[in-house]
Parts: C-alpha cells; sequence; structure tokens
C-alpha cells in the first residue's frame, strides 16, 4: 500500500529555485514572481501556443504513447475554458527528462522512491527580467503505480487526473484549499472531499474525479489569461478578515453562489488581512471563513498562518455584480 | 404655483368630505384619465433550498455536504401608481409602477465544521412597470362598492444591495377588486373621486431565482384614485 499521495508544487519550485517565489496573489493561489527590478508579478505563460514534450519512458502499466493521449486530454481540458485564453500544443517526444534547464517543457516519469508521499511536481525556469515563465517540467513519480485506463483500474493512479493539477501548477495556479481532510493514524491526512482540482492532496487510486476541472479552477485560470468578456462578466469580492480586531493572514475564504452551486476561494494574503476572490457568477453569496487546516500549511504560504479560529459566515449576503468589485467588507472572525 | 397646489389640495379636501354616493355606469367617466396611488403589501415566498457540496473522496462519485442553505424573499409593503384611461364605461386600461424593498433572506444551516446557523440577508429594491386592463363588474356591486377584474403583465426590475447589480424579467399579474366612489362631478377639472382596493397574483420569471421556472407571490393593495 503507498503512502497517501500529496500534490506539490513547491518541490519543484526548490528545484527551479532561480526565481519562482511561491508568493500568493490575490484570489485563489496564483505564483507569482519577483523580477530584477523588484516587481511582484504574477507567473504566466505570455507566448501560446505553450510547447510541451513527452519523454519517451514507459513505466510499467502506461506506454509512453498512452501517457502522452492522457497529458494532451488534460492540457485539452484546460484549454476548453471557455473564459480563459491560453493554448498549448505537442511538440514531440523527448529523451530529455523534466527538470533540465533545456528551455524544453517536458512531462514525464522519474523514479523518486524517497518522495513517498508525491505523486508528482512542477517546477518553472522564468524570466528574471520580465516574470514571463519560458520553461515548465512535470515529473510523475514512477513508484507509484499508474494507469490511463478510461474507466481507471482498482490500486493505481490516474494520469490525466494527476496531469491535469499539475498543468494548473505548469500554467500558474497555486493550490486550492476547497476540501475537507483527516488525519491518518498513521500520519499524514486523508482527504475526504474536496471541490477542485488544485487542492493539494489527491483523491484514491481509481478515482477520477479529478479529470473534471471544477469552478475554483476555472475561476483562476480565467483570472490569469482572461478572455476579453471575462472580468466584464463576472464579479469579485474584496474584504478583510480579522481577529479580535487584528488582520489575520492565511484565512480561507470561500464564496458559495445557490444560484450555481459554485464554490470559488481564496486566501487573506498580507498582513492586513485582506482577500480578493474573482471570476464569481454575478449574484448573492455566501461568504464561509475558516482556517486553513485541512492540509499542510506549508502547501500553500510560507509564512505564519493564522489557525486559531472558528468557522464564520460573513453576516449579510455578498453581491457580486457584473464586471468590476462588489461593495468591500469586513468579517469578524472568534478564536476557538 | 403655490396657490395652484392649494386650490387642488382644497377641492380634493372638498371633494372628500361630500356625501359618498353610489354611482350607477352611466355616471362614470369615459374617456377620461384616472391616477391612482396607494400603497400595497408583496407577499414573501420561497426561493429554493440546497447545498453547498464537495466531492466526497470515494468511486463512485457522490457529494460531500459542506452546509445547506434556504432562501426566501421576504413580504415588503410598498408603493403601488398607475395611470388609468377609461375606455368605456366599464374597461380600464392602466399603466402601473410598483416598488418594493423586500430582502433576500438565506438560513445556512448544518455546517461540518460547526459554524453556527444564521440568517444572512440582502436587501432588494424591486420595481414592476406593467401594463394591464381592468374590467368593471357592475351586475356584482354591492352597497355602491363594484368589484373589477384585472390583468396585465410588464417589466420586473430588481437591484441587488448596494446597488452593484440588475437583474431583470417579467411579470405577470392577475386579480381583482373593489372600487368605491366618493365624489362625481360632471363639471370641472377633476371628475371624480374614489378608493379602490386591489389584489393580485403575480407571476415572476427571471429576475433574482433560485430554481428554475416562474415564481408567484400575492399582493393586496389600497389606493386613492382621482379621475380628471
Amino acid at each position: 500500500m503507498k503512502a497517501p499521495a500529496f500534490r506539490s508544487a513547491h518541490l519543484a519550485l526548490a528545484l527551479a529555485l532561480a526565481i519562482a517565489l511561491p508568493d500568493p496573489a490575490m484570489a485563489y493561489l496564483k505564483f507569482t514572481a519577483r523580477t530584477l527590478r523588484g516587481d511582484i508579478v504574477t507567473l504566466r505563460w505570455t507566448r501560446t501556443p505553450v510547447q510541451w514534450f513527452v519523454t519517451d519512458r514507459a513505466v510499467d502499466g502506461v506506454s509512453a504513447s498512452e501517457f502522452q493521449t492522457a497529458i494532451a486530454r488534460a492540457f485539452a481540458t484546460w484549454e476548453a475554458v471557455p473564459a480563459a485564453t491560453i493554448a498549448f500544443q505537442f511538440a514531440g517526444f523527448t529523451a530529455a527528462d523534466p527538470f533540465q534547464d533545456d528551455d524544453r517543457s517536458v512531462l514525464g516519469f522519474v523514479n523518486e522512491p524517497e518522495l513517498e508521499r508525491v505523486l508528482g511536481a512542477t517546477g518553472f525556469v522564468i524570466d528574471v527580467v520580465t516574470g514571463d515563465v519560458v520553461e515548465s517540467d512535470i515529473f510523475f513519480n514512477s513508484t507509484f503505480d499508474w494507469s490511463t485506463a478510461t474507466p481507471g483500474q482498482a490500486g493505481r493512479f490516474d494520469v490525466e487526473s494527476t496531469a491535469l493539477h499539475e498543468i494548473g501548477h505548469f500554467i500558474g495556479l497555486g493550490h486550492s484549499a476547497l476540501g475537507e481532510t483527516e488525519l491518518r493514524p498513521t500520519g499524514g491526512r486523508r482527504v475526504t472531499a474536496s471541490s477542485a482540482v488544485m487542492f493539494p492532496i489527491s483523491f484514491g487510486p481509481a478515482n477520477l474525479a479529478d479529470r473534471d476541472l471544477q469552478p475554483d479552477d476555472i475561476a483562476g485560470i480565467s483570472d490569469i489569461y482572461p478572455a476579453p468578456n471575462f472580468r466584464a462578466r463576472t464579479g469579485a469580492a474584496r474584504g478583510r478578515v480579522t481577529l479580535n480586531g487584528t488582520p489575520i493572514f492565511g484565512a480561507h475564504v470561500v464564496a458559495f453562489n445557490q444560484q450555481t452551486g459554485e464554490l470559488i476561494a481564496g486566501f487573506t494574503i498580507n498582513d492586513e488581512g485582506e482577500f480578493e476572490i474573482a471570476g464569481l457568477t454575478p449574484g448573492p453569496h455566501v461568504i464561509r471563513v475558516e482556517p486553513l487546516d485541512d492540509a499542510d500549511v506549508e502547501s500553500f504560504f510560507d509564512d505564519d498562518v493564522e489557525l486559531e479560529f472558528r468557522v464564520t459566515l460573513y453576516e449579510r449576503l455578498f453581491v457580486a455584480p457584473r464586471g468590476g468589485v462588489g461593495q468591500r467588507f469586513d468579517v469578524q472572525v472568534r478564536p476557538k | 404655483m403655490r396657490s395652484a397646489r392649494a386650490t387642488l389640495a382644497a377641492a380634493l379636501f372638498t371633494l372628500w368630505c361630500a356625501p359618498a354616493a353610489a354611482q350607477a355606469p352611466g355616471d362614470r367617466p369615459v374617456h377620461r384619465v384616472e391616477v391612482s396611488v396607494g400603497a400595497l403589501w408583496v407577499a414573501g415566498g420561497e426561493l429554493g433550498a440546497g447545498t453547498a457540496v464537495l466531492r466526497a473522496n470515494q468511486v463512485p462519485q457522490a457529494p460531500f455536504t459542506l452546509f445547506s442553505v434556504d432562501t426566501r424573499v421576504t413580504s415588503s409593503p410598498g408603493f403601488d401608481g398607475r395611470i388609468g384611461f377609461w375606455l368605456t364605461r366599464s374597461l380600464v386600461v392602466e399603466g402601473g409602477f410598483v416598488y418594493a424593498q423586500p430582502a433576500i433572506r438565506t438560513r445556512v444551516s448544518g455546517d461540518v465544521e460547526g459554524a453556527e446557523a444564521i440568517d444572512l440577508e440582502e436587501n432588494l429594491d424591486q420595481y414592476f412597470i406593467d401594463a394591464s386592463a381592468s374590467l368593471l363588474l357592475d351586475r356584482l356591486a354591492l352597497w355602491a362598492f363594484v368589484p373589477f377584474v384585472q390583468a396585465g403583465g410588464g417589466y420586473l426590475r430588481q437591484l441587488h444591495e448596494g446597488r452593484t447589480l440588475v437583474e431583470s424579467g417579467q411579470v405577470y399579474h392577475v386579480g381583482g377588486g373593489v372600487r368605491r366612489w366618493l365624489r362625481v362631478r360632471d363639471r370641472g377639472f377633476i371628475h371624480a373621486l374614489g378608493v379602490r382596493v386591489d389584489g393580485r397574483a403575480y407571476v415572476l420569471r427571471n429576475g433574482f431565482s433560485i430554481a428554475d421556472g416562474p415564481r408567484s407571490h400575492g399582493a393586496i393593495s389600497g389606493a386613492l384614485f382621482v379621475t380628471f
């Protein structure tokens, strides 16, 4: 039995240490980078279609061709988001491994048995002047058992589901905290439920739920690569979270639209306790603030995160406008 | 201007104080304009219940409830203004304007992490702009109260709290009520004065809603009308 599988981008960020900083930006969690001029910019591709290569290496149960087909489906899923404008192109097979600084974005299997809880990871090479992504590699840990079977396969992790998550990092998204977990007696956490492909902890083997993007994922990619009408059609929530009058960092703020059933979330991301959630369907939303206690905090932030408060519902319905930002509001949470 | 207003007020007062008279159809205005102004009460109603769900970690897939919500629109008082034109002695066509400010109220409960159940609200500025026809039923008149039936439809406009979002749709209504003339004159700028009570069943399409499909609300209004 394999250990619980974590999907971490931070390992890769460490590998690509160069310049990518896991600093959060407004809404969901978008990767940002600090340029040589000191500007903080959202990590994004500026030249599309983004070309990607696949290693020509097979693993038990998955041929190189099957791997490439599953990866292509995952790229196509992100590309199909109507409110976003990024495009991808398969450039061919390669003998190169991921994480070689070769100006090629390579996806492939690598055996990393010491990373016993990491299914895969993503790294970046960034233009330090503009902050543009110039290369991003993804490795899939072949110490796990994998499958590309359409209906899934018992005891094996689904390549397409994991690829969809890692490609989310590839395009600049950090982790979402839209999920619930429980501690395992043997250590680590088991996810009990989630509502974002970008949740850091994977569903179990043979679970194919993460082949489909969720509203939070869609809002994230649309925010980074907005189609011309995205900002005009959707609204944003902006506000602040305080505990005993003091702004708090790292609170998870969830917006729920009863009309659509969409759950889209963000974080308080600065010392002022401020958050912004973009990509909301216009209309009233329930705002729920919770501590970031359903995954390792390090999956999200390097800074100290406030966890000692109760789940709190904002006392009014928040109305997301059609275009623009709704009325700014404060949520006062209470200590545990 | 001030004296004109005073004259009008005095005229209305005189009419109001004059003894009420039962009115025969033959006394009624025709090809005249009527203005009615009053207050109404629009009943609230359920908009829909639901759940905020995550995807449970199981095969086959199943929902995992984060919390439950139940949303309704509250009852509210409002303003009812109508301008009518007497086509015949029994048929009036009207243009109406209704304003009310109900609240959208959502009950959140059953939070999986124990958040306290709470009622959340936002205020809605709601406007109906409609056209309708009223037919008086003289054969059913009783003690100078003349019943009527009416039907109409028009435009629905809802402005969410903070004036950040407008939603629009259609509004239809059927209903009826009674009129009571207080005074009728053959001459003069003001031809008649009376009161009316309307009961209406509104059907709203589009605008703010949770569930698909139209939703209905009852309303009752009382108004003073003046025929010129």
